[in-house]
């Protein structure tokens, strides 16, 4: 034995990790955003265009040091990342999106003209910008953390809280904040509405969905033409579809009494719900009728074999096997529900769409936020939730 | 006890299985041996109506398997496929206990059977018991497949190639072990593989199929010495066959009585194969061994001229 051996090998602290490009990039994409775009925007009331305000103005020098020397941080943190590093990027990044709040009531302190009682603050491209940046970073946390889909979702709702309190003690000259206020009640019940719509077509089009994928396993031939049906359906545009329904639904309303008055209509419920279905069928069909299929034919082959009856097979085999593509299906329909209903306010079925048409006919950008806003956050924590699920109902624990 | 005669199995035109007539006696172990396509599952799938036969009798018991319902009939076979067809949603104690519960017994009673079969097979329950099939290795899965099918106590057993996505060296230990199994429960087994050496070392009764008919059916022995025509003889391994044959045969049944000579230094235990013995005469560069008992004791000795003329014999024996 040498006298090289005996000392301990030098080891290089930073041995063999790579600077994380991802997140490095994100931050260098948040510092240029936030020096480069307006932070918040500021009118003195509702019709008048805003200005815009930078960086500095927005929050004083001090307040632009510290979101500089935060974002900073992140690429600091990605550049050697450990899987500390990782734990310490995940905690910046959501104190950071709960520090947003603070920061626009801090603008608000010093921009707002406490003469103007109309004066409004807007928030700026900088601040959406860094705020879907953020969100981005998370993304690519969960996944170098190897986190299930709830841990965000969880991070996001303590967040939302934050926003929501800043939101309803501290930023009353916020316009989104103006905007709500000025219309709470009808805020509420076009959620309620929002929510409902959704449900009922989501719940209807699973039923549906279900029995006409069986149908199609049964009869091999219904398959081709049913999905060229749903296919077709899809490409329809959506604003079309609740077009095209108008005509036939309003001549039913007028010459069936019946139908009139179980509430169908040309416009309304009706044929939003009409269409919704027709929209959720598809994605719901066809991931049940994969679900089904794609289950092991040795497996159900031994089902048969060991003297399982059709109906235990399908019960106790098939359908457990099949559940977690299946949840994939509903969770993909009802995003996209989501999202959809919101144009089934055009013609007049309600929702939270009504206020993206409202504001847009009063070019009124804060409306139309304070409608997408919402719809926005009921896809992700739709998606988030149904996605956890899916995770949970894998066979026999199975990650 | 399985009857065929004449059975067939036709899709359209095409006969998967042509007239073919077999008997398997209650307690016996039947392999069928082909090539791929040649109609040995099918007639494996036959037995327990996973496949209607189109042509002949399949008979159980004394009764026409029609006459049976096919999901009370699979009840009382005990099936396992190669790719073990293991529900992977269900534990492991849940897999085995399948068909017990579909028979309706007691929870308790399922329970004990389940330790029972996996205490059998070498996997403790605690262990194994509350595993998913997919954190099994391929050699445990079958023990659980395997299991499955014994979990009802069916005097009938159908193996549908059950070695046969496994390690050369698992596939080796899981045959010692069924035939073990088989040494202690005497199910009538009926077992598919393509593996001949397989079906030599477990078969009380060998059939080579071809194109849906059978060649040759006998017990291992007869088919080795006597194979009837060129394909058979192929399938036993051509020149290998002699090897074969002599893995088959016991050593304690050839050996001499110790002559006067001295004993030769080689020795080898009398339950071992004359091909053991002849590998190990290989080996050692001798044409003699002293066979041993258990205990290590001299009983008798075996010489290689001994071995050619037994099997001279054999084959003679079996020409007339």
């Amino acid at each position: 034995m040498t006298l090289m051996d005996a000392l301990p090998t030098p080891r290089l602290r930073w041995e063999g990790r790579h600077p994380n490009i991802v997140l490095v990039s994100f931050s260098c994409i948040m510092l240029a955003a936030f020096w480069v775009f307006d932070v918040v925007s500021m009118a003195p009331n509702r019709i008048v265009l805003g200005t815009g305000h930078g960086a500095l103005e927005a929050f004083g020098w001090p307040g632009a040091l510290l979101v500089t020397l935060l974002l900073a941080c992140i690429g600091i943190l990605a550049w050697q990342p450990s899987h500390r590093h990782y734990r310490a990027l995940l905690a910046a990044v959501v104190f950071i999106m709960a520090l947003m709040p603070v920061g626009l009531m801090a603008s608000s302190y010093l921009l707002i003209d406490p003469e103007l009682p109309q004066a409004r603050l807007g928030i700026g491209a900088a601040y959406w910008l860094v705020l879907f940046v953020l969100l981005l970073c998370l993304v690519e946390l969960r996944l170098r953390l190897n986190l299930t889909r709830i841990w965000p979702t969880l991070l996001l709702c303590g967040v939302a809280l934050v926003w929501w309190l800043c939101a309803a003690f501290g930023l009353g000259a916020l316009a989104l904040v103006q905007e709500f206020r000025a219309r709470d009640q009808q805020f509420l019940s076009a959620v309620g509405q929002h929510i409902k719509l959704v449900s009922i077509a989501v719940s209807v089009s699973i039923v549906l969905g279900l029995a006409l994928a069986m149908l199609m396993r049964r009869y091999a031939r219904l398959q081709k033409g049913a999905f060229a049906v749903l296919n077709f359906l899809q490409t329809i545009p959506s604003l079309a579809l609740f077009g095209l329904l108008l005509a036939p639904l309003a001549w039913l309303a007028a010459n069936v009494p019946f139908l009139g008055q179980l509430g169908v209509s040309g416009i309304g419920t009706t044929p939003a719900l009409i269409a919704l279905i027709a929209y959720s069928l598809l994605p719901i069909v066809r991931n049940t009728y994969t679900a089904l299929e794609q289950v092991s034919p040795d497996t159900l082959e031994a089902a048969k074999g060991m003297g399982m009856r059709a109906g235990q097979r399908f019960w106790q085999v098939r359908l457990p096997l099949a559940l977690p593509v299946l949840l994939e299906g509903v969770r993909i329909t009802t995003v996209q529900a989501v999202g959809l209903t919101a144009v089934a306010a055009l013609i007049g079925a309600g929702g939270l769409g009504t206020f993206i048409f409202q504001g847009l006919g009063q070019a009124a950008m804060d409306m139309v936020l304070l409608g997408a806003l919402p719809i926005l956050m009921m896809a992700l924590v739709v998606d988030a939730g149904l996605g956890a699920l899916a995770e949970a109902l894998r066979p026999g624990g199975t990650r | 006890m399985i009857e065929l005669s004449h059975v067939s199995k036709r899709f359209g035109d095409e006969a998967a299985v042509d007239d073919i007539s077999l008997q398997v006696p209650k307690g016996k172990f039947c392999a069928l041996v082909g090539t791929s396509g040649c109609g040995k599952s099918t007639t494996l799938r036959m037995i327990n109506r996973l496949i209607e036969h189109s042509e002949g009798d399949i008979i159980l018991d004394g009764q026409a398997i029609d006459a049976y319902d096919p999901v009370k009939l699979r009840r009382r076979i005990g099936y396992v496929i190669q790719h073990t067809g293991l529900f992977p949603h269900w534990t492991v104690a849940r897999n085995i206990g399948l068909v017990p519960r579909l028979l309706k017994w007691s929870a308790t009673d399922v329970q004990y059977r389940v330790a029972e079969l996996m205490h059998l097979l070498g996997l403790p329950v605690d262990e194994f018991g509350h595993k998913y099939p997919h954190q099994l290795s391929g050699g445990q899965a079958q023990r659980v497949g395997v299991a499955r099918a014994l979990a009802a106590d069916p005097d009938i057993l159908l193996m549908d190639e059950p070695f046969g996505a496994l390690d050369p060296i698992t596939r080796e230990k899981l045959q010692d072990e069924l035939a073990k199994l088989q040494a202690r429960l005497h199910k009538t087994v009926v077992f598919v593989t393509h593996d001949m050496d397989e079906a030599l070392k477990l078969a009380d009764h060998l059939v080579v199929m071809r194109k849906g008919q059978i060649v040759q059916q006998g017990s291992p022995l007869a088919l080795l010495q006597n194979p009837s025509d060129p394909f058979v003889e192929s399938m036993l391994g051509g020149l290998e066959r002699g090897l074969k044959q002599a893995a088959l045969t016991r050593v304690k049944d050839h050996m001499t009585s110790m002559g006067p000579t001295l004993p030769a230094q080689s020795r080898i235990p009398g339950v071992f194969s004359l091909r053991q013995a002849l590998s190990m005469m290989l080996r050692d560069h001798c044409d003699r061994l002293t066979v041993v008992d258990q205990h290590d004791m001299p009983v008798g000795e075996l010489s290689l001229r001994r071995i050619i003329k037994e099997a001279q014999l054999d084959n003679g024996n079996t020409r007339e």
